[in-house]
C-alpha cells in the first residue's frame, strides 16, 4: 500500500530524513517511533504529498508522488500533529467542507457525514463552534475530517498528544478499529500506544530506520532472551544450582532472599520445570513471572547514543522506566 | 471548481464570523459617508468648478485612497497567513486541491466581500438621482474602476499574506506594497523632463486612471493593466505558497 524507497530530505544543507526505504502492505497498522526531531513528520508529510521529497520515490496506493501528487492526496487521510481546524466553523460545516474539498460525490456527502460522525462519536457536538470544542473532541473532529473520503491509507501524526487518559483509550480504541480496513501509519514517542495499537514498528532516529518488526520480535531481537522471576521460600543455597540445571535454562542470578532470574533460551518455557523442582524439594513457590522486557528498553538503547551527552535527568528517567 | 466553491463559501463563513468583518464595514460606511457629505457641502459652495460629484466620490480625493490603502491590507492579511499559523493549510494542501486553486478561492472569497463593503454605496447614488439628473455611464465606469483597483490591490494582498505566518506582518507588507505601487504613478507627475521613464510611469498612475473611470472613460489600456498586474500577483502568490508552504 506505502512503498517508499531511497526517500530523502534535505533542509537548509542539513539532511533530515536519509534514504529511507520500506514497505508496508495493506491493512496494516504500523507504528511509528522515535524521539523529538528524528523525523517522523517530516517523513510523513513526504507521504501525504505536502512536502516534496529531495531524493527517492514514494507510492501511495498505487500512485507515484512525483508524477500525480494530487492524486496521491486522494487516497490518503492525513490527521497532522496538533489538529490544526478552523476554530470558527462548526463540527457540521467543517464536515461539509472537507467532504467538498476531498472530492466526495455529492450525492454521498450527507452519508459520509453521517457515517464519520458516527465512528467518531461525535454526534453531540454537531451543532457546536470547534472553537468551543474540548481537545479530545477537537482530536476526533480531526479524525472524522481525514476519514471524510474514505481513503486506503491513514496517517495519523501524534493522534494521542494532550489527551486525557480515558480519551487516550478512546482514540485508541479507535484507531485499532480503523485498522480492519484500513492501513495505517501513526506516529508517536508514547511506547505502550505502539504496543497496544501496532502490528509493526519502526523506530526511526535521525532520518533513519533503527528497527523494524513486530513489537514482539523488537523485544526479543533487541533484548535478548526472555526471563523468568522465581521467588521461593525455604530453599537453600542449592536453589540456584538446581534451577541452573534446567532445560532451557541458560544463566541464575540469584537476588537474595530468596529470589532468582533465569534466563532461558527463547521458545523454551521452564516454568512447569520450575515447578515441579519446588515441589520435589519441598520449596514453596511464591511467584513466577514471565519478565518481558519493554519496548521502553529498546527505544532508549537504539536511539541513545554513546557520543551523545545525555543529561542527568534524562538518564533518571531511563531508569525509571527500566524498574517499571 | 465545486473544490474552490467550498473554499471561497469557508473563507466567507470565517469573514463573516470574526468582529473584524463588522468593524471593517462600519468604519468603511462612517467614512465613505462623511467623504459623501464633504463633496456635497463642497460642492454646493457657488464658488466651486463644475464636477460631478461621484467623479469626486470615487478616487477624487485622498480620502478615497487612504481607506483603500487601510481596507485592503485587512482583508487580505489572515487569508493565507492565518492558515499557515494554525497549521490548517497542511490539511487543505493534503487534499486534492492545488495551491492555485487555493489562492484563486481565497481572492475571490476576498473579492466577493469588497463588493460587499461598497455595496452600500450604491445608495448614494440613489439620493443623487432623487435630487439632480445624474448620467449613469460614469457611475458604472465609476464602480468598474473600483472594482479594477479592488482585483489589483486584493491580488497584492493575497501575494503578501502568502509570505508569513503572523497576520499583522502581512497586512504591514501589503500596504507598504500598496503604497508603493499607488506612488509610483504620482512621481510621474514630478519629472519634468520627458523621457521614457515618465511615459512608462503615467502608464501606472492609479489616480488618474481611476480618475477617467469616475469620468465615464473606460481605457483598455488601464483595465489591461490593472487585471494582468493584479493577474500577476495571483500567479506569484501561488507559486509562494508551493515554495513556502512548509517552514
Amino acid at each position: 500500500m506505502i512503498e517508499v524507497e531511497n526517500l530523502g530530505r534535505t533542509y537548509v544543507e542539513e539532511p533530515v530524513v536519509r534514504d529511507l526505504s520500506f514497505f508496508v502492505p495493506e491493512g496494516q497498522v504500523l507504528g511509528f517511533l522515535g524521539p523529538n526531531g528524528a523525523g517522523k513528520t517530516t517523513v510523513m508529510r513526504m507521504l501525504t504529498a505536502f512536502l516534496p521529497p529531495t531524493t527517492g520515490r514514494v507510492v501511495v496506493a498505487g500512485v507515484d508522488l512525483d508524477q500525480d501528487p494530487v492524486g496521491l492526496r486522494r487516497h490518503v487521510g492525513y490527521l497532522p500533529e496538533n489538529v490544526p481546524l478552523y476554530p470558527e466553523m462548526r463540527v457540521d460545516e467543517y464536515l461539509r467542507f472537507r467532504a467538498d474539498v476531498e472530492e466526495v460525490q455529492r450525492a454521498d456527502v450527507h452519508a459520509r457525514i453521517e457515517d464519520v460522525v458516527d465512528r467518531c462519536m461525535i454526534g453531540d457536538v454537531r451543532r457546536q463552534v470547534i472553537g468551543t470544542l474540548s481537545k479530545g473532541y477537537r482530536q476526533r473532529v480531526g479524525l472524522a475530517g481525514a476519514l471524510i473520503h474514505r481513503p486506503p491509507v491513514l496517517i495519523l501524526d501524534e493522534p494521542t498528544v494532550g489527551l486525557d487518559p480515558n480519551q487516550i483509550i478512546k482514540v485508541r480504541e479507535l484507531i485499532t478499529e480503523l485498522g480492519r480496513d484500513h492501513t495505517v501509519l501513526l506516529s508517536t514517542h508514547i511506547l505502550p500506544e505502539v504496543e497496544q495499537v501496532c502490528e509493526r514498528v519502526f523506530i526511526i532516529d535521525r532520518g533513519r530506520i533503527v528497527a523494524d518488526g513486530t513489537p514482539e520480535a523488537l523485544r526479543t531481537k533487541l533484548v535478548g532472551n526472555p526471563s523468568l522471576a522465581v521467588e521461593l521460600k525455604g530453599a537453600n543455597g542449592a536453589a540456584r544450582d538446581a534451577l541452573e540445571a534446567l532445560p532451557g535454562v541458560i544463566t541464575t542470578s540469584d537476588r537474595g532472599d530468596g529470589r532468582y532470574l533465569l534466563e532461558h533460551a527463547a521458545g523454551s518455557d521452564p516454568r512447569e520445570a520450575v515447578f515441579r523442582l519446588a515441589v520435589d524439594n519441598g520449596w514453596v513457590l511464591l511467584a513466577l513471572t514471565p519478565q518481558q522486557a519493554s519496548l521502553e528498553d529498546v527505544f532508549v538503547r537504539l536511539t541513545t547514543r554513546e557520543d551523545e551527552f545525555v543529561p542527568a535527568t534524562a538518564e533518571g528517567e531511563a531508569e525509571e522506566v527500566h524498574d517499571a | 471548481m465545486r473544490k474552490v466553491w467550498a473554499i471561497i463559501r469557508r473563507e466567507l463563513i470565517a469573514y463573516f464570523s470574526s468582529p473584524l468583518a463588522y468593524i471593517v464595514m462600519t468604519a468603511f460606511l462612517l467614512m465613505q459617508g462623511y467623504i459623501f457629505y464633504l463633496i456635497i457641502s463642497f460642492l454646493n459652495n457657488p464658488q466651486t468648478p463644475a464636477m460631478t460629484p461621484l467623479r469626486l466620490f470615487f478616487g477624487g480625493t485622498i480620502f478615497f485612497w487612504l481607506f483603500l490603502l487601510f481596507v485592503v491590507p485587512v482583508i487580505t492579511m489572515r487569508l493565507i497567513a492565518e492558515e499557515r499559523r494554525s497549521g490548517t493549510i497542511e490539511v487543505l494542501l493534503t487534499s486534492p486541491v492545488t495551491e492555485a486553486q487555493v489562492v484563486f478561492g481565497k481572492f475571490t472569497a476576498a473579492m466577493v466581500f469588497y463588493a460587499a463593503l461598497w455595496l452600500p454605496t450604491a445608495l448614494y447614488v440613489l439620493v443623487l438621482k432623487r435630487h439632480s439628473e445624474i448620467d449613469i455611464g460614469p457611475v458604472l465606469s465609476g464602480y468598474l474602476g473600483v472594482f479594477l483597483l479592488g482585483f489589483f490591490f486584493l491580488a497584492v494582498g493575497t501575494f503578501c499574506s502568502t509570505l508569513t505566518d503572523n497576520q499583522l506582518i502581512a497586512a504591514i507588507i501589503a500596504f507598504a506594497a500598496m503604497v508603493i505601487l499607488f506612488s509610483i504613478g504620482l512621481v510621474e507627475q514630478l519629472m519634468i523632463s520627458s523621457s521614457f521613464i515618465k511615459s512608462s510611469l503615467s502608464h501606472m498612475n492609479l489616480w488618474t486612471q481611476m480618475d477617467d473611470f469616475a469620468k465615464g472613460i473606460v481605457d483598455t489600456r488601464h483595465v489591461i493593466y490593472q487585471l494582468s498586474a493584479g493577474a500577476l500577483f495571483l500567479f506569484l502568490a501561488a507559486k509562494s505558497l508551493e515554495v513556502k508552504k512548509w517552514r
